[in-house]
């Protein structure tokens, strides 16, 4: 579905933040255990009946529909993790907060990793191909808040790069914020592409992670080049723009 | 005045927009192919959404007494899609000697990747064996940028400059497209683009030659009668007749024409209107009786 496109530009260097390599089912046994007190008992029944009905074998079926029920089965009620929590996930390496993340996120999370260890690696890239492909928003955007998570996570690079063309603001937001993906993978032109996409739709820049570590001469010129369009169209000018230009010590 | 857009997306639309835009002296309309807000997945989707611009709209467009052209293409954005870009090139050539089909477009960049200018130079060729101009889109974002590297691919090919129209133009771009010998196209929005303030201080600073405005109008927030609006603050601000008529009227047509798929007889009267016709057993009307008149003397009465 996404093959690798051809990228004529330097891609991250190795001093650029790399999540950690995860190793798939300790941290969806972490997820699950996220999930599990948030869910009712109903919820909590069908949970753990999909996640055995994926042993011993993966039935592509049975995945796809555990995938989409999941927000249906175990609700979309916004995550606010406790100390406990945190301190476990940045224990494994999960350093950043899921800010944004539904728990039925975190279930499509728990159930792609689950996947990421039972398939070979190319079955694998298929299945989240066509969670992407066949998703609704919400499905799409646990796909994009998972990548970081999934082993040898920059074969999906393909699909990240364009998931910043859409046009849903939410889907958009999934990779360019509170995501570590885009600043660990993304070549220079499209990692520019995203933060002017940003500026443009007034999304605040610190909420791209990594940032600081990816300004480059031609971002800034990019920036000062959109500062200047604004001038002579007599518009505001975002006020983010300076942090790129070095003019500000933190974005706002 | 009779008014030309040479920029609206009209398969977004509703009937009630083409009753307004009528209404307000719009005789024409070319339906550039783009992006249709979500990636498409299939190359066959594109297919039925050539067909839908040639066959369904233009009727529908009719329906209204507004006479209906398209531009063709794969859209930037989805150049970079390699599950269908390839496909859709070999599309296009079935499609591209069409009645009706008056130009290549939108190609050009969106974010200046290497798959956008390879479909946008292979688009230029398509244009070039079809005898068709090319509608350029600029991007939104590095704009400036972008339109530089647009205007060098042009130049670099040897695309004959006058037959390439430069689209959504700002302050910082249209003196760069008017030194070329390119035409300018400029996306009247409600918040984004240009708006009409601008577009005056631009039309009085650099005159109406190869000038064209449009409302580039689709399903984000947008205004189908922009051009007719534009229109209204240029008179307003003692811009000559015969300067907006240049704008709005004779330079699309002048531009367009060069497809020889124009028919300048038929747009220079009024168009007749018959809702009684059916397109594939299909009417517009939903109960309604069917408006028909033989020489309607302003356009757009008619559907009244």
């Amino acid at each position: 579905m996404h093959n690798p496109l051809s990228y004529d530009q330097p891609r991250p260097q190795s001093t650029w933040h790399h999540p950690p390599a995860f190793a798939p089912l300790p941290i969806a046994e972490l997820l699950l255990d996220v999930v599990r007190p948030r869910v009712g008992p109903g919820g909590r029944e069908w949970l753990e009946r999909a996640v055995a009905d994926l042993r011993p074998s993966l039935d592509r079926d049975a995945f796809a529909g555990a995938f989409t029920l999941s927000a249906r089965r175990v609700g979309k009620a916004l995550l606010a993790l406790s100390g406990e929590e945190l301190t476990r996930l940045q224990g494994s390496g999960v350093t950043w907060t899921l800010t944004g993340w539904g728990v039925d996120e975190l279930s499509r999370s728990m159930l792609l990793l689950r996947a990421a260890a039972a398939l070979p690696p190319r079955e694998f890239e298929t299945l989240v191909e066509e969670c992407y492909g066949r998703g609704d928003s919400r499905e799409r955007q646990a796909v994009l808040r998972s990548l970081a998570l999934l082993p040898a996570a920059d074969r999906f690079l393909a699909l990240a790069v364009d998931a910043c063309r859409t046009s849903i603001q939410p889907l958009f937001e999934a990779i360019a914020c509170e995501n570590p993906y885009p600043a660990a993978h993304f070549p220079e032109l499209n990692f520019n592409q995203m933060v002017l996409k940003a500026l443009f739709t007034g999304v605040a820049l610190r909420r791209i992670l990594g940032l600081e570590g990816r300004i480059t001469t031609e971002l800034r010129r990019m920036a000062a080049d959109y500062a200047s369009e604004r001038r002579a169209a007599a518009r505001s000018v975002p006020p983010d723009i300076d942090y790129v230009l070095g003019k500000e010590r933190s974005p706002s | 005045m009779k008014l030309f857009d040479p920029h609206i997306h009209m398969t977004s639309r509703t009937t009630m927009d083409y009753e307004a835009m009528a209404q307000a002296g719009i005789a024409a309309v070319v339906e550039p192919s783009f992006w249709i807000g979500q990636p498409r997945t299939h190359v066959g989707t594109f297919e039925d959404y050539f067909n839908l611009l040639l066959g369904w709209e233009r009727f529908r467009a009719s329906q209204f007494g507004i006479h209906h052209v398209c531009a063709l293409s794969l859209n930037p954005k989805e150049a970079n899609n390699p599950r269908v870009a390839p496909g859709v090139i070999e599309l296009l050539p079935r499609y591209l000697a069409k009645d009706g089909v008056v130009a290549v477009g939108e190609i050009g960049y969106d974010d200046l990747t290497p798959e956008e200018e390879k479909y946008f130079a292979v688009q230029l060729e398509l244009a070039l064996r079809f005898d068709l101009p090319a509608l350029v889109h600029t991007p939104h974002r590095d704009k400036k940028r972008g339109t530089e590297r647009s205007l060098a691919l042009i130049k670099d090919m040897g695309f004959p400059e006058a037959r390439a129209l430069i689209d959504h133009n700002t302050e910082e771009t249209l003196p760069l497209v008017l030194k070329t010998g390119c035409w300018a196209g400029h996306s009247i929005y409600p918040h984004t683009k240009m708006d009409e303030v601008r577009m005056v201080a631009l039309v009085k600073r650099y005159g109406s030659d190869r000038i064209l405005i449009n409302s580039a109008a689709d399903w984000g927030v947008s205004d189908p009668l922009k051009v007719s609006k534009t229109v209204e603050l240029l008179r307003q601000s003692g811009v000559s007749e015969a300067d907006i008529e240049r704008i709005v009227w004779e330079n699309p047509l002048t531009f367009f024409g060069q497809s020889a798929q124009l028919d300048l007889a038929e747009l220079s009267t009024a168009p007749r209107i018959d809702q009684s016709r059916l397109f594939e057993g299909n009417s517009v009307l939903r109960g309604q009786t069917p408006a028909v008149t033989v020489a309607a003397k302003q356009p757009g009465s008619a559907t009244r």
